[in-house]
């Protein structure tokens, strides 16, 4: 099975974003409740300590004596463990102290007006407030001097911790239940929104040779994300399927066209067979045998050189191409139909009105041309004149050839590039020809970017025009005498 | 016997005519295009013709079907390189009376062509026989009474061709059109040697005849 699974993916993803918000949420709502307990609790101690200052009287009996009425101490903030204080008189004069008091030096030493601070007295958790500089709210008119007090109040804060504590449990508990219920619900949702990719995959999953059409459920193609793949795979399918068509019908052509030469080869080799004969029977059979194996390994090499110009018109067979002179490959096709041209005492005229050069296999450019002459010299008269002309204009180049043969009914033009077509086999198949040579040549122009035209009319010759991107053109030098 | 060819690949064409003549004995004509091969097998009787589909000038097809229209009814016999059903249906359906399809069996085209020249005589043993005379066409034999004659190839192929018609007139011309080319003529002169080379081997007396002559009209194959 597939180890990467988008909706596991994007469920993940969904849990730690939520659990991040979870831990951001619970931790702003613990600060926020902590500060908050925390601050009524300063206020219920700063409360504590002016009601114990308030416990500080001047004597009645003794004048300019303080004392403390220990038994009117309010009651302890916390009920586990009794709050604690302290009350000094200008700063050193200690007046009152709760019995718990944790010895002399207990509590921090007393700097500046107000001190609060938060340690742990038996094990118990304390937050302390210190206030200074208090006057005696009793002082009379006749007080000899204004007393100051220094009050020290602590009282256990466990309460606000255990509320605060409560509160992160209560929260936690309460996010983590509705990140699970978000996830299962994230989960399918997924699942929801993710069906029309799986019933585009069913669709296309039914997609086979003898069925191209690809049908997407209407979800699919109504879900704006998923339309671009549907135009994808509906373009990918039109091209497969041409492909597919093209190399079944090439296959088709090419077992139907490889039946006459078999039989031909076979024909001969049976009737060899058929009685004893003479070695110079034999003989004449076996050269026969040969001359039939000669245009079977023709066909079968005309056929592998357009399957292979084909692929590589389609961008599939890249090769190392230098720079070549057209010229150069036209005199070269020249010589190699040299020996059909004699035969049928047919002219061939070569002009170059200019100069070209372009990127290519010179044995491909070759090859056109020699297919192109070939099929002019097979259709021209006995004694006619084929004419190979070759120019230019700003952009591109033209290899032209024509010739005076009887010309190309306009109801056979559509096929003549067409893979094993025939003009009239007779000509044709007498020499040599199996209808390959001009798709060869299409293929091989198309590779290279150029175009292929027909010119012909019945009566009036057949004149074809090769249009090829060249990269350098010259004009003739003329030879000045 | 005499056959067309109608087949544009030369090679295939001499090389069955060549199969033809060696080992049936027939004479056989070639054409190399559609518009020749009509034109004789409307002008010549054969006894059968093979005929090629992809043919220039006119088409196997279109050749079947305007011989047919003519009245022709001679034995075609199809070459193709198509085997798929319909067109093997739509040759049927134009006339054609067997196909073989290439590339074929030398040897399987001589027994169809065979087979087809005797239905087309109103045979379909390959063993023809008259009074106590067998002829076997798959081997070439003849045999009287049992016994084994042994006959030059022109005499069998006259005794073949008169075989399958026993009781009617064959004419001189005819038997010449039929067991020679299109170079008849120039052995119109050989038939009364080769028919009294017959008579010699296959009857025991005159008043027991076999071939029998009809002054002016032909000869008769009859017991």
């Amino acid at each position: 099975m597939a180890t990467n699974s988008i909706r596991k993916r994007l469920v993940a993803s969904i849990f730690v974003a939520q659990l991040l918000l979870v831990v951001g949420l619970v931790d702003v709502a613990v600060f926020v409740t902590r500060t908050r307990l925390r601050d009524a609790f300063d206020v219920a101690l700063n409360g504590r300590v002016m009601s114990i200052a308030a416990l500080v009287r001047y004597s009645e009996t003794e004048p300019g004596k303080l004392f403390f009425e220990s038994n009117l101490t309010p009651r302890s903030l916390g009920s586990e463990a009794p709050d604690i204080y302290e009350v000094f008189a200008n700063g050193h004069t200690l007046i009152a102290r709760s019995p718990k008091w944790p010895g002399k030096h207990g509590v921090a030493p007393p700097r500046g007006d107000r001190w609060i601070s938060t340690y742990v007295v038996n094990g118990v958790p304390y937050r302390a407030l210190r206030i200074e500089n208090i006057p005696v709210l009793d002082a009379e008119e006749r007080t000899p001097q204004r007393v100051y007090l220094t009050v020290t109040y602590a009282s256990p804060v466990t309460p606000v911790i255990r509320a605060v504590r409560q509160v992160l449990i209560y929260i936690t508990i309460g996010s983590l239940l509705l990140l699970l219920a978000s996830c299962a619900f994230s989960l399918w949702a997924l699942r929801r929104s993710l069906r029309p990719l799986s019933e585009l995959a069913e669709s296309a999953a039914a997609v086979s040779p003898a069925n191209w059409k690809l049908n997407p459920p209407e979800e699919a193609s109504e879900t704006l994300e998923l339309q671009p793949l549907t135009h994808a795979m509906t373009s990918m399918l039109a091209g497969l399927r041409q492909a597919f068509t093209q190399q079944r019908e090439f296959l088709a052509n090419a077992a139907h066209e490889l039946k006459t030469p078999v039989a031909i080869l076979k024909s001969t080799l049976q009737s060899l067979a058929h009685r004893p004969r003479s070695s110079e029977e034999y003989r004449e059979g076996l050269d026969e045998a040969l001359e039939d194996m000669a245009r079977l390994e023709k066909l079968l090499h005309s056929m592998l050189r357009l399957a292979r110009a084909e692929q590589w018109a389609a961008g599939n067979l890249r090769r190392d191409l230098a720079s070549v002179d057209i010229g150069m490959t036209c005199q070269a096709a020249m010589e190699r139909v040299h020996a059909v041209a004699d035969q049928r005492g047919v002219f061939v005229d070569f002009s170059a009105k200019s100069t070209m050069r372009m990127v290519a296999d010179p044995d491909d450019l070759e090859l056109v041309w020699s297919n192109l002459l070939e099929n002019a010299i097979r259709f021209s008269p006995d004694r006619g004149t084929v004419r190979l002309t070759m120019r230019s204009d700003d952009r591109r180049g033209y290899v032209e050839v024509a010739d005076d043969g009887p010309g190309i009914p306009a109801a056979e033009l559509p096929h003549i590039f067409e893979r094993f077509h025939r003009g009239d086999a007779s000509r044709t198949r007498n020499t040599g020809g199996y209808g390959l040579g001009l798709a060869i040549s299409k293929a091989i122009v198309q590779a290279y970017g150029g175009t292929i035209e027909l010119h012909s009319a019945p009566g009036s010759g057949t004149r074809m025009v090769v249009s090829l991107p060249v990269t350098t053109v010259d004009e003739p030098m003329v030879a000045v005498v | 016997m005499r056959v067309l060819i109608v087949e544009d690949e030369r090679r295939l064409a001499q090389n069955i005519a060549r199969s033809l003549r060696e080992s049936a004995g027939y004479a056989v004509d070639i054409a190399f295009d559609g518009e020749d091969g009509l034109y004789m097998a409307q002008t010549n009787p054969y006894d059968l013709v093979l005929l090629d589909l992809m043919l220039p000038k006119i088409d196997g097809l279109n050749l079947l079907k305007r011989l047919r229209a003519d009245g022709g009814e001679v034995p075609v016999l199809v070459l193709t390189a198509r085997d798929e059903k319909e067109s093997i249906v739509s040759l049927l359906n134009a006339g054609a009376d067997d196909y073989v399809a290439k590339p074929f069996d030398l040897g399987e085209l001589l027994a169809r062509a065979k087979a087809l020249i005797r239905r087309g005589k109103g045979h379909s043993d390959s063993v023809l026989k008259v009074g106590d005379i067998e002829i076997d066409t798959s081997s070439l034999t003849v045999r009287r009474k049992g016994e084994l004659v042994v006959l030059t190839a022109m005499e069998y192929r006259v005794l073949e061709y008169l075989a399958h018609r026993p009781g009617a007139v064959v004419s001189k011309t005819e038997l010449l059109e039929h067991l020679y080319d299109f170079n008849w003529e120039r052995f119109s002169n050989v038939i009364e040697v080769y028919i009294s080379g017959l008579r010699r081997k296959l009857e025991d007396d005159e008043e027991d005849r076999l071939i029998h002559t009809l002054r002016g009209q032909g000869y008769m194959l009859r017991t």
